[in-house]
């Protein structure tokens, strides 16, 4: 079997002959123990304006959108994920560049007031069309996980893209809410939307659409559709779409789900690899006693229905064991994983050193796919034919997560694409952001 | 936040749409310890082989094409319903492998065939692609996607984007060490939206290792005795069953089916399951406990019915899945109280030991979800009642009216 090195050299010279390039961008190592955490704007003041823009969607269509844009930037899908502490008192201010009055609402935030209202929308005080201003302030009384959007002509608007993430964190670092049951090393937002292109065709054009033929053909993670949704936050080629959606881990690490029902459908998100437990719905935990017993009550489950407007927060963990044959592909003199019960010959889930029992087809029977690493081992590649794989640098286990209402995993009559992204496994060491 | 690039990008939809390598020959090639034909059975129990996996189970299925009839029989006036052209697996145990690919040619039963297995058996699953005879342009490789599987890696989790698929002529044969009691589902992944649509899913559960316990055990009052049988490892007998039923709901497009079977694009973006069904029936055959053969060819086609049958006083556990691509169903017993005992095939109790059943009349269920119920018959009057779901428009059969997910529970004396 070819060295790692071996393996990733002649990956990264076959993509070269192809004409591509591999972009290895810098990464910012977060200190302590949490790694990943979610991509946003921290502070207690927000300057938001609400203006059009374009998004791309993963067959190339070019979809009309409002959005709201940080600090008079670029509108973007969703909004920027803002993000406060625990008893903050948080101030938004709300600029409208579009042709219709605009405003926020703040679903579970306490004592939201505002000042400079130009009227009063739907759900929420408005500026006004063409340049009007509103300021919200608000106390984030609860840590969890929230979604902001638009209190006018709700249904259209929120439909064109005006939605966003509100996270506010615990006192406590590298928890989701105040208690160490919801600690974890990465988190990752996992925001759930859809457009119904006819709709944003018409509104460009100046018409009212009619909403109630609303039927949904793109979907998306985090704004985007798949596949675009393993590319890295800030490619230059989504500039309405900051966000991707791709989420990486290590065996026996926690990862905090933040997952949003930010459209207008259900959907249920289903994560392969492994079962995930539900620490808190809409903010808040999951607790058998109220504010003493942390997040025991939440459910394990594999498949998660978010409803618009609803919010979880799960803990997903791969331990890897208990498979029958030992995922490092080791012998059984090799040195075993420091991971605890790898290395406990009377564990149940003892796997050091075992083989699988099964052989893998030879390759003339087989397809592969292009995040396939070539082995069945985690952190390792193996021979492949020329022009396969390549996606897969580090060897790890990729699962993907998606919508398990698999018409959405569709981009507008195309498959692939949609409502999904992966999860990697990395093999320990690895970096991960 | 900056993390290392993945790729460069549009050679990501070349690779999601899959490239197929040339195939050079057929090989039907079941793996299975003990099994000295290559037909899937068991059949030398000194083999070494077995020795070193005592608690081996082997199936051997097919992947391929093959029809099934609907239910709405007064609208074509014949025996059987509207006919469609449909996508499934089938189980060839005990097919000799020179054979496996002559018998699943067209023969695809739907649902594909239940797998049911023990808490900690080896289970030895060879999958076949035998080809899409009617569609003889397509070339698609199969998967078989254990769906909520634990500890799951890409070698065995049959997504094809990040792992191996089978394609025509061959055979893969994935290994599951089966760790987690539970109700669960399979399903090929391979362009999921069109197998799937397509009809290849099946039940898949497995029982609980404290059903065998020794004779006598004390779970915390509850006394087990040889026979009993429980949804999860409750250790206190909350879970016990008497009888259970593996329940999967589902749907078919007969457009998009009609345009499979012609060559036709595929119309994903106007997809409309207007065949709601349960175990791969509309109701009434739902309620025939008879296997049943499709129109075209012949072939026993769809083998599971849904009819549910117990004694007053049993606790009957129902298995209920959810493998449609399109819709949420709502699940009612309007008349036989129901307690969620479990979801995720993880029984409902929180990380503490709380113990977070509940009951209810009705339960809902998105694509991809799992529920275990059991039904409590103990104060029910001998008779038959109704199962069926709640979303009305979907107790039809397409344009027929009385149809779709429904079924009947006969309570016997």
């Amino acid at each position: 079997m070819k060295t790692a090195t071996d393996t990733a050299l002649r990956h990264v010279s076959a993509l070269r002959r192809m004409g591509i390039s591999i972009l290895l961008l810098g990464w910012i190592v977060i200190g302590g123990t949490a790694q990943a955490v979610i991509n946003g704007t921290t502070g207690v003041n927000f300057d938001l304006t609400a203006k059009v823009g374009y998004a791309s969607m993963g067959d190339g269509a070019t979809v009309y959108i409002w959005g709201y844009a940080l600090n008079g930037g670029a509108a973007q899908i969703p909004g920027p994920t803002l993000i406060v502490n625990e008893g903050d008192t948080v101030t938004v201010t709300l600029n409208n560049d579009l042709g219709e009055a605009a405003s926020i609402t703040f679903p579970g935030q306490l004592d939201v007031t505002s000042t400079g209202a130009d009227s009063q929308g739907y759900l929420a005080a408005e500026a006004g069309a063409g340049g009007g201003q509103v300021e919200y302030t608000f106390t984030a009384g609860e840590a969890g996980t929230y979604q902001y959007h638009s209190g006018s002509n709700v249904a259209q608007q929120v439909e064109m893209g005006l939605s966003g993430a509100l996270v506010v964190r615990p006192a406590a670092s590298g928890q989701a809410y105040d208690h160490p049951s919801t600690a974890f090393h990465q988190e990752y937002l996992f925001f759930l939307s859809e457009f119904d292109p006819h709709i944003h065709t018409a509104v460009e054009a100046g018409q009212t659409p009619d909403m109630t033929s609303r039927r949904a053909q793109y979907w998306m993670i985090n704004g985007r559709s798949g596949p675009d949704t393993f590319f890295d936050d800030g490619i230059p080629w989504l500039p309405h779409q900051p966000y991707g959606a791709m989420a990486r881990t290590h065996p026996g690490e926690q990862v905090l789900m933040r997952v949003i029902g930010g459209g207008l459908d259900l959907h249920p998100f289903h994560t392969h690899g492994q079962n995930f437990r539900v620490i808190a719905r809409d903010g808040r935990m999951r607790e058998t006693i109220p504010g003493f017993s942390g997040a025991d009550a939440g459910i394990s489950d594999f498949t998660l229905t978010v409803a618009p407007g609803q919010t979880y927060d799960a803990i997903w963990s791969w331990e890897g064991r208990g498979i029958g044959w030992d995922i490092f592909g080791h012998a059984p003199g090799d040195p075993c994983d420091p991971a605890g019960e790898e290395c406990n010959p009377a564990s149940p889930d003892y796997d050091h050193g075992k083989v699988s029992p099964v052989t893998m087809p030879e390759q003339q029977f087989l397809t592969f796919g292009g995040f396939w690493s070539g082995s069945p081992f985690l952190g390792q590649e193996g021979p492949l034919p020329v022009g396969e794989g390549g996606l897969n640098l580090d060897g790890g286990y990729f699962y993907m997560w998606h919508s398990h209402n698999e018409e959405e995993l569709c981009n507008y009559d195309v498959f692939p694409g949609g409502l999904m992204t992966m999860m990697i496994v990395e093999a320990p060491g690895v970096p991960i952001p | 936040m900056k993390r290392i690039h993945v790729a460069a990008i549009r050679m990501v939809l070349a690779s999601l749409s899959l490239m197929i390598a040339a195939g050079a020959g057929a090989d039907v090639y079941v793996q299975c310890p003990g099994d000295t034909n290559g037909d899937g059975v068991i059949d030398d129990f000194s083999d070494p082989e077995y020795l070193a996996h005592p608690n081996a189970v082997c199936m051997s299925i097919t992947g391929g094409d093959g029809f099934i009839n609907m239910a709405d029989t007064t609208v074509t006036g014949e025996a059987r319903g509207r006919q469609l052209y449909m996508f499934g697996f089938a189980d060839v145990t005990g097919v000799d492998p020179l054979d496996v690919i002559d018998v699943g040619t067209t023969a695809a039963w739907y649902p594909g065939p239940v797998i049911a297995l023990d808490e900690g058996d080896e289970f030895f699953l060879s999958l076949t692609n035998v080809g899409m005879a009617r569609r003889p342009d397509l070339d698609d490789p199969h998967t078989v996607h254990w769906h909520g599987r634990a500890n799951a890696t890409p070698w065995d989790d049959g997504l094809p984007e990040v792992s191996i698929s089978v394609h025509m002529g061959g055979t893969l044969t994935y290994y599951y060490q089966v760790n987690e009691p539970g109700t669960f589902m399979y399903h090929c992944h391979v362009e999921a939206t069109e197998h799937m649509q397509m009809g290849m899913l099946a039940n898949l559960y497995v029982r609980a290792a404290q059903d065998n316990l020794p004779d006598g055990t004390n779970l915390n009052g509850f006394i087990h005795q040889t026979g009993n049988h429980y949804a999860y490892n409750d250790g206190d007998g909350s879970t016990y069953y008497d009888v259970d039923f593996p329940l999967q709901m589902s749907g078919f497009d007969p457009i998009f089916h009609d345009a499979s079977e012609s060559t036709q694009p595929l119309p994903f973006a106007l997809m409309n399951d207007t065949y709601p069904m349960l175990n791969g029936r509309g109701y009434p055959e739902t309620i025939i406990d008879a296997p049943l053969a499709n129109t075209e060819n012949g072939v026993v086609s769809q083998r599971e019915d849904a009819l549910i049958e117990a004694n007053v006083g049993d606790k009957i556990l129902l298995r209920i899945s959810n493998l449609s691509i399109t819709n949420y169903y709502t699940l009612m017993s309007p008349q036989i109280p129901m307690r969620i005992v479990g979801t995720g095939a993880r029984e409902l109790r929180g990380t503490g030991g709380a113990d977070l059943s509940y009951h209810t009349n009705s339960v809902n269920l998105g694509g991809g979800e799992a529920f275990d119920a059991i039904l409590d018959t103990d104060d029910v009057a001998p008779g038959t009642y109704f199962l069926y779901t709640s979303n009305l428009n979907y107790l039809s059969n397409n344009t027929e009216e009385r149809g779709g997910i429904m079924t009947e529970i006969v309570i016997n004396p």
